[in-house]
């Protein structure tokens, strides 16, 4: 693997290039990853609190429409919407946010290639920066994961000291797009950028997902859903600032008598009427069993069907969470 | 307005047994009022859902009258005083909110005041003209309808009118 | 805190209740709700500047109502309160969700709570809610518990922030309010978190007609927030709860707060005050100001 240096000020410069070739750039903001006009405004800070909300709707987003429809007396034209091609570039990206496009390929491209989805992944370059915050809801490190992890970035960024960052380049992807930019770059010092790796404090193991993914496919019916499911106030905050939650509704929605069009918008397995029938049956009627949907998708489901946990350890469900319930708690006693 | 031949689009709201019955009035007397206004009839001033209006806002309604019967005359008795209570308040909220005052008025008209419906509206339909397009909300239509690609057409013939649609 | 396990133990062993909601501590400077079934248990409830959830929200759920239930009789939900979730409690009772006598309130004395988990108490993180409460001291509570201490005094944040709102034109409201809204990813948390949107079907949820349109983008936010805001009018007891359970930190209590305002300035009403009189949407005055009407 490559690794480049690439010193504070030409990190400005460099994301000056990128919007000034017609880029998006986004990084990190308080509440949310935010589209940035003037890059010298960019605070990159490995110490910084996990935006509440994930990056997940620049992929895959809150409201799209797929599809604009107009009808006749005896017609229908319909017409594919079209996902914007430009290229956008994340940036200071923390390894639980940068994690979640490897985890999201799998369910978008299954029986399903969807389109929508992966142009603009093809069209999205991710670069991670080292993380040095951890509060006691992360934890990463119990899914695989870890704060100096490069899974999902196209480069990675390590701060080796006051003024210079070690890039890492992980991807092909992300070889390519220096390219352009390579007057920034001087070359690496591998060893500078793996012992400011080493001190960083890593968020201690909470659980073994091999046992809770075996204690699930045995406590299906078990007294600890309704618990959780009693306090729970089934809303959607968890599941919505998830960077790997990925259900959605569609609905249609009139613009006129004769037009309109099919939205996909964000849905949550936490309200009560995600899963009601139109016979007034519902399946997961009470807040137990939808809660206990929440975590068996996301560590045993997902898992059987992609080999991987529905999850990168954020902790941003369990941050946002009015009545403080706690997923890595939860998941931490799916043990005997 | 810049544009002289903009003519605003105006919903009113009125009651079945009054509002309703003193337009019917304006029009057997008669009396000329601008034919801007579309008249939806619903029974009850206090049966009119706050979401009618945002609804009515949202298809690209310019102006809103909201009308019933005076105090102590509606036909069930009490409505028109419900009303009054949740129509202060959406009132304040939608003008915090942004929404100019005159956009969203408010009329007691009983069924023999065919001249005061008159007057009611063309109030209305006149303060609505100098305002001018309703912009703002314009504003949150508007991701929806730029997006909105070339289509391939339909043959203009075969399209429902919107009169036709039930 | 002592007295609160002793009596909430009490509670349960002589079965007047057959839970208590209250709070349990999470580490020191945070707590979580816990509905509490045995006298065991009773020695996990706190109360502290930390308690910052309304527990009134868990009143009108179908299973905590149950369990009450318990052979043949019902018994009492015991419920650790604030004054100001006593407010709720109150807004619930008018409402008929509830009577009173299903519910054993253990009002607690308050001199305010942190704005959010992990700060240390002062003036400066008092949450904003707590800056223009005027009862510190419960209003309708079945025991009287916790010491009496001052509030700390700073200025009224949210009041500062809608007067400045107001200052704006109509356009610039507009604009502002229309971008706080966008951000809204209607995971319906705020409705969630309150304690008086209990309707078992929002409107927000029914599909035929759709008044309010499902979609997160500008023209569906705008809708649900302005409903939102109207159903709470005149009903809003301001804890804040919604702000606090919005992801996207959209200020609503803006919004609320403003609400509250007119119920004061029209109709010289303050929500979940008082037992003895009617809600105020609920109910009219033929003598009801006419100014809006022409
Ligand atoms: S766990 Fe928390 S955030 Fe998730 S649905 Fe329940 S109350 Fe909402
Ligand atoms: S489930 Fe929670 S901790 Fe896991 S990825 Fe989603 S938001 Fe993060
Ligand atoms: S927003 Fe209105 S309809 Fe929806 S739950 Fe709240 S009060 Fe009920
Ligand atoms: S909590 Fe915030 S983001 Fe969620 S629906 Fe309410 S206003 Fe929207």
């Amino acid at each position: 693997m490559d690794e480049k240096i690439i010193s504070k000020q030409n990190l400005v410069n460099f994301c000056k290039d990128i919007v000034a070739n017609g880029h998006n750039l986004l990084a990190p903001g308080k509440t949310e990853y935010n589209l940035i006009q003037d890059p010298s405004e960019i605070v990159l800070d490995t110490k910084s609190k996990p935006t509440k909300a994930s990056y997940k709707t620049f992929v895959f987003p809150k409201a799209e429409p797929i599809l604009y429809y107009k009808r006749g007396k005896n017609d229908v034209v319909m017409l594919d919407a079209k996902v914007d091609e430009k290229k956008t570039v994340i940036f200071g990206a923390k390894p639980c946010d940068t994690n979640s496009f490897n985890i999201l390929n799998k369910i978008f491209n299954w029986d399903y290639k969807d389109d929508f989805y992966n142009e603009r992944v093809k069209n999205f370059i991710v670069i991670g920066l080292m993380c040095e915050y951890s509060d006691r809801y992360c934890f990463c490190t119990s899914v695989g994961s870890s704060p100096v992890s490069e899974k999902g970035s196209d480069l990675f960024l390590v701060p080796i000291d006051e003024n210079n960052y070690a890039v890492r380049i992980v991807t092909d992807k992300g070889k390519e797009f220096i390219g352009a930019y390579s007057k920034y770059f001087t070359e690496g010092a591998p060893e500078k950028s793996k012992a400011a790796e080493e001190k960083v404090k890593q968020p201690e193991v909470a659980f073994d997902s091999k046992q809770v993914h075996e204690w699930l496919g045995k406590n299906f019916e078990h007294p600890k859903w309704d618990g959780v499911g009693d306090l729970c106030l089934s809303c959607a905050q968890c599941a919505f600032v998830c960077p790997v939650c990925h259900c959605f509704d569609l609905v249609d929605e009139d613009y006129s008598y004769t037009e309109g069009r099919r939205m996909k918008n964000w849905d949550g397995c936490q309200f009560g009427h995600f899963t009601l029938h139109a016979s007034g049956h519902n399946p997961r009627d009470i807040q137990g069993k939808r809660y206990r949907q929440r975590i068996n998708h996301k560590f045993k489901y997902y898992v059987d069907k992609f080999d991987e946990i529905l999850c990168t350890g954020c902790g941003r469900c369990s941050r946002g969470c009015a009545v403080s319930i706690d997923i890595k708690e939860i998941v931490a006693n799916c043990t005997d | 307005m810049s544009d002289k031949n903009w003519e605003p689009k105006i919903v009113a709201f009125v009651c079945n047994w009054c509002t309703y019955t003193g337009a019917d009035l304006a029009g057997t007397s008669r009396l000329k009022y601008p034919t801007n206004v579309k008249l939806i009839r619903v029974m009850c001033s206090g049966g009119i859902d706050p979401v009618f209006i945002l609804k009515a806002f949202e298809r690209g309604a310019d102006g809103i009258l909201v009308s019933g019967c005076h105090p102590n005359d509606c036909h069930y008795n009490a409505g028109n005083f419900h009303a009054r209570r949740r129509w202060t308040f959406f009132d304040e909220l939608l003008e915090y909110l942004g929404v100019e005052k005159g956009r969203l008025q408010f009329s007691w008209v009983s069924a023999s005041e065919g001249k005061k419906f008159v007057d009611v509206v063309s109030k209305v339909v006149n303060d609505v003209k100098e305002m001018g397009p309703f912009k703002s909300y314009d504003e949150l239509n508007s991701e929806f309808m730029t997006k909105f690609p070339d289509m391939p057409e339909i043959d203009k013939n075969m399209i429902i009118k919107e009169e036709e649609a039930v | 805190m002592e007295e609160l396990k002793k009596l909430a133990k009490e509670l349960l062993e002589n079965k007047t209740v057959a839970a208590v909601i209250g709070y349990q501590q999470v580490d020191d400077k945070r707590t979580k709700p816990i509905i509490v079934t045995t006298p065991e248990d009773a020695s996990k409830l706190v109360f502290n500047e930390y308690c910052l959830n309304n527990l009134a929200v868990y009143l009108t759920k179908a299973r905590i109502k149950n369990l009450a239930k318990q052979n043949g009789t019902t018994l009492k939900l015991g419920i650790v309160a604030k004054p100001c979730d006593i407010h709720a409690i109150v807004a619930l009772i008018q409402e008929s969700q509830l009577k009173r006598e299903d519910v054993y309130i253990i009002g607690m004395n308050c001199h305010g709570v942190v704005k959010d988990y992990g700060m240390d108490f002062s003036g400066e993180t008092l949450a904003t809610k707590c800056t223009p409460c005027d009862s510190h001291k419960p209003l309708y509570s079945d025991s009287n518990l916790g010491e009496v201490k001052d509030t700390p005094k700073v200025s009224d944040e949210v009041l500062e922030k809608i007067q400045a709102v107001e200052k704006m034109s109509h356009k610039e409201r507009f604009e502002y309010f229309k971008k706080e809204f966008d951000k809204c990813i209607k995971c319906y948390a705020c409705r969630a978190a309150c304690p008086l949107c209990y309707c078992q079907r929002c409107i927000t949820d029914k599909t035929v007609p759709r008044w309010v349109e499902s979609s997160p983008h500008s023209r569906g936010n705008f809708s649900w927030n302005v409903v939102r805001a109207f159903h709470l009018s005149g009903r809003c007891i301001g804890c804040g709860e919604c702000e606090r359970a919005c992801p996207m930190d959209i200020p609503l209590s803006l919004l609320n707060r403003r609400m509250t305002e007119t119920a004061k300035q029209a109709f010289a009403y303050v929500s979940g005050r008082s037992l003895d009189t009617p809600t105020l949407v609920g109910s009219y005055d033929v003598k009801d100001s006419d100014e809006l009407f022409m």
